[in-house]
């Protein structure tokens, strides 16, 4: 039966596109905006985090997550997706603990994360992952921050900053405007929050955006008490 | 009769001021019938790096290959050099994956770290992992060798002092020791430059 | 630890089967001197503890002996012993748990400074002067290496006896050990 048919979902058009991925993409850019800007000392990743109902527990749901102590993620796309992805993130940095017994670099474990979603795109009987990923780390081996994104098509590309979801275009203008090499990790917040506010539907507050930084003492989520903070330091 | 005694070996580590050395002894016998006296047991891991392979002699050879395998994957993934605390790690999980069926060797790890500073380290067959600051032995010849270093060695010693105390250290062990002994072969590791020697020893 | 004034007997191993040996060469050595009206003579009581121990080939002591003292001559000698009573004059050895330990190391450092012919220099060693070891040096290299067994053999520690046999008679010395 294997010999016979072909249970490939993602399979070429005639033209040459794999328009399975090229839908995923655009489950990717209706998402909420995500953005990620890298700075000498850290890097830092946000994201909105827009709920349904008023009636929903914000603290129930994640949009940025921990992978390692020192590795964190941001998607922008469909949230189920990246919960899978997610866990075997984690699943691969521990792997590669055990083996090794170093932390897992942030290349080696976005190479990881991009295989398994190119696999997601040839394989039988499944879809490729609704979420672009944005992955940043702060490596022993190099003492330096990352900062990567990763497709549903499995490719994956390191930046300086970047942003993904639906605002992506005007805050990439808005970043490429407001980035440069001499950044600091504070500032780089600020950007952050200052590039979500930019297409921002709303009211912004700490319990409506998601911020992760990832500097010499590993990855953390900001709480919203911090985040408070930050956005009465750019209201003023 | 002990598989681990079979062929007979005899591996030292030493640290020393911004450098290590690693000796083996080269026989490769059959109980007491000895048939070689040109047997590796030490491997070139990296430009700093060396692991010794005391134990079954086909068992070194298999492992050595199959370090090497998995150390090259490692290198060509990372696109950089393995630290030496890595490798001893890499060893040990690749030794406990065969826990219940194990390769009867009991590698010994010396190299400069990415800083050049020195690092040796040990497992027993099934991986379990030794690291010290001073020397680590491994073979038929280990409890002679620990009597030797443990007299011998002093700490932050120069490269031409290791080599001396290392070799003293192999020399007078493996002469005690029926098993080992027939040459031995001695790595000195400076972050510039790695001397080896073999030594001219007594082949009865 | 057991001794004349002429020969020291150091025998480790099962402390039972020492006391009881110690306690039968001391009848046997009483009673040489009521009989030959002297005191036996280091390699005469060597002679008798192999024909001890091999007397009791069957069921042997579990003893590893090391018997020193002067000789004839009056020179140093020392006996060493296997359980059985297979022994031969040398002139160091070490026994008991840590022996293996402490044997290469011997050779390393003692051979040459006990004159020993069939090499020059110490062990393994070249250009090394040539001289007769002291009573100091041995000393050294006997808290050297018991220092060394005391870290890595779990029976050996808490403290080391020593005895020098000289022509004027025994010392006896106590050099502690680490005591874990």
């Amino acid at each position: 039966m294997s010999q016979k048919y072909n249970f490939s979902l993602t399979t070429f058009s005639p033209s040459g596109k794999l328009v399975q991925i090229e839908y995923a993409l655009q489950a990717v850019s209706g998402g909420a905006t995500s953005i990620g800007i890298k700075t000498t000392e850290g890097a830092v990743i946000a994201s909105e985090k827009k709920m349904g109902s008023i009636l929903v527990d914000e603290q129930s749901i994640t949009k940025v997550d921990k992978l390692t102590e020192r590795i964190g993620m941001v998607y922008s796309g469909m949230g189920p997706d990246k919960r899978v992805l997610l866990a075997k993130g984690r699943k691969l940095a521990q792997q590669y603990f055990m083996t090794y017994r170093e932390q897992i670099p942030t290349r080696m474990l976005v190479r990881e994360l991009a295989n398994v979603m190119q696999e997601y795109t040839q394989r039988g009987g499944v879809r490729p992952f609704g979420v672009s990923l944005l992955v940043v780390g702060f490596d022993q081996h190099t003492e330096k921050p990352a900062l990567y994104q990763v497709d549903p098509s499995g490719s994956f590309f390191a930046w300086k900053a970047t942003a993904l979801g639906r605002n992506m275009i005007n805050a990439k203008a808005f970043l490429e405007k407001r980035y440069n090499d001499e950044l600091e990790l504070e500032d780089a917040v600020h950007t952050a929050i200052l590039t979500l506010k930019e297409g921002f539907e709303g009211q912004m507050t700490e319990n409506n955006i998601e911020i992760g930084i990832a500097d010499s003492a590993g990855f953390r989520r900001l709480e919203p008490t911090e985040i408070k903070d930050y956005l009465a330091a750019i209201a003023a | 009769m002990s598989i681990m005694e079979y062929n007979g070996s005899a591996v030292v580590a030493m640290t020393g001021k911004e450098c290590v050395a690693i000796a083996a002894d080269r026989r490769l016998g059959a109980q007491a019938q000895t048939v070689s006296t040109d047997f590796q047991k030490v491997f070139q891991m990296g430009p700093k790096l060396f692991v010794g392979l005391p134990g079954l002699g086909t068992d070194a050879i298999t492992v050595s290959q199959r370090l090497k395998f998995r150390l090259n994957m490692y290198t060509l993934r990372e696109e950089r050099d393995i630290e030496p605390k890595t490798m001893i790690n890499l060893v040990s999980s690749f030794l406990y994956e065969r826990r219940f069926g194990p390769y009867f060797v009991e590698p010994v790890v010396a190299g400069l770290d990415s800083k050049n500073q020195p690092y040796v380290a040990s497992t027993d067959l099934i991986g379990c992992p030794m690291e010290t600051s001073d020397f680590v032995v491994g073979g038929t010849s280990s409890e002679q060798l620990y009597g030797m270093c443990e007299s011998l060695y002093k700490p932050d010693m120069a490269p031409d002092d290791l080599f001396e105390t290392i070799s003293q250290a192999l020399m007078n062990a493996v002469d005690r020791d029926c098993l080992a002994g027939w040459g031995a072969i001695v790595h000195i590791i400076e972050k510039d430059k790695i001397t080896t020697r073999e030594l001219k020893a007594r082949m009865d | 630890m057991s001794s004349t004034d002429k020969t020291v007997l150091a025998s480790a191993g099962f402390h039972g089967d020492v006391l009881t040996l110690v306690k039968r060469i001391g009848v046997r050595m009483q009673n040489y001197e009521y009989q030959h009206r002297k005191p036996m003579s280091t390699p005469a009581c060597a002679q008798m503890l192999a024909t001890m121990l091999y007397g009791k080939r069957f069921f042997p002591y579990y003893t590893y002996n090391i018997l020193a003292g002067l000789d004839a001559d009056g020179k140093g000698c020392v006996f060493s012993y296997d359980p059985v009573g297979s022994y031969e004059r040398e002139h160091y050895r070490a026994a008991g748990t840590a022996s293996a330990l402490l044997q290469p190391f011997l050779d390393n450092q003692a051979r040459a400074l006990a004159r020993i012919p069939d090499y020059i220099g110490r062990k393994n060693q070249q250009g090394v002067v040539f001289e007769p070891i002291s009573k100091e040096r041995a000393m050294t290299i006997i808290k050297d290496v018991f220092t060394s067994a005391a870290e890595r053999d779990i029976y050996t520690g808490d403290a080391v006896d020593i005895r020098i046999v000289t022509k004027d008679g025994l010392e006896e010395h106590r050099f502690p050990l680490r005591c874990d």
